[in-house]
């Protein structure tokens, strides 16, 4: 018997995408603002790329304008609110 | 919305919901003051006893400490003035952000626990009698942190 292949033409209207996003921060709270790091710190506006977080080489991690308010005030010794160890922002 | 307000807003959220024992939450009218209730833990020199602490964020908070006294009677304590102020390195030099209104009362309630013999300061009378001129913060003193035992 022979096998019948029908093409079934369809037309696609419009189709709707879903994407998510991380830092790879895991569910943690910034420890200077206390709001999620995926989310956004008080100062900021947007989460994502209007709200960074860095890590220092301590291995903590914050919402860079957090870290960067805490550093201003003690710009020659700054330390790592976390573990009270010289911060140092880790390369990446 | 500042820092400081979203701050204290997730602090007092959390606190609320889940408050350790031996802490009562008192008033919190005013975001920026808080009146806060501790107890002596239990089989500790101030077991029972209840003291009443008042809170002050100023617009530095959490890059700055609160300010932390004991109203009308302080607990009788080494670390403690009779004014109600207090001789705490995290309320001071040793404060990060990362330190809460919660773990500052944890801090306390601690510190009171450790404690072998209720007695003031040694210079008590002193300290109180120039803070009675002008009725300074304590966060205009400057500390002198030389015990870590109790």
């Amino acid at each position: 018997m022979e096998e019948k292949k029908s093409n079934l033409i369809v037309t696609i209207k419009k189709w709707h995408t879903v994407s998510s996003w991380t830092w790879g921060a895991g569910d943690d709270n910034c420890g200077i603002c206390q709001m999620p790091l995926d989310g956004c710190a008080p100062e900021c506006q947007f989460p994502g790329d209007d709200c960074p977080i860095v890590w220092g080489k301590c291995g903590h991690k914050f919402h860079l304008v957090c870290i960067n308010t805490w550093i201003q005030r003690n710009i020659n010794e700054p330390t790592c609110p976390m573990c009270r160890e010289p911060w140092e922002f880790r390369d990446d | 919305m500042s820092l400081r307000e979203k701050r204290l807003m997730s602090e007092l959220k959390s606190l609320t919901q889940k408050t350790p024992d031996l802490i009562k939450i008192v008033k919190t009218e005013n975001l920026m003051t808080w009146l806060i209730e501790i107890t002596g833990a239990e089989k500790t020199l101030y077991e029972d006893e209840t003291y009443t602490l008042q809170f002050r964020f100023d617009t530095e908070y959490p890059l700055k400490p609160p300010e932390v006294v004991f109203l009308q009677e302080s607990p009788v304590h080494p670390h403690i003035y009779s004014n109600g102020h207090i001789c705490l390195d995290i309320l001071d030099e040793s404060w990060t952000p990362a330190l809460t209104v919660e773990s500052v009362l944890l801090s306390l309630i601690s510190m009171m626990s450790s404690c072998k013999k209720k007695e003031r300061p040694p210079d008590d009378s002193s300290y109180v009698r120039a803070w009675k001129k002008n009725k300074f913060s304590p966060k205009k003193t400057k500390w002198f942190f030389h015990d870590n035992k109790v």
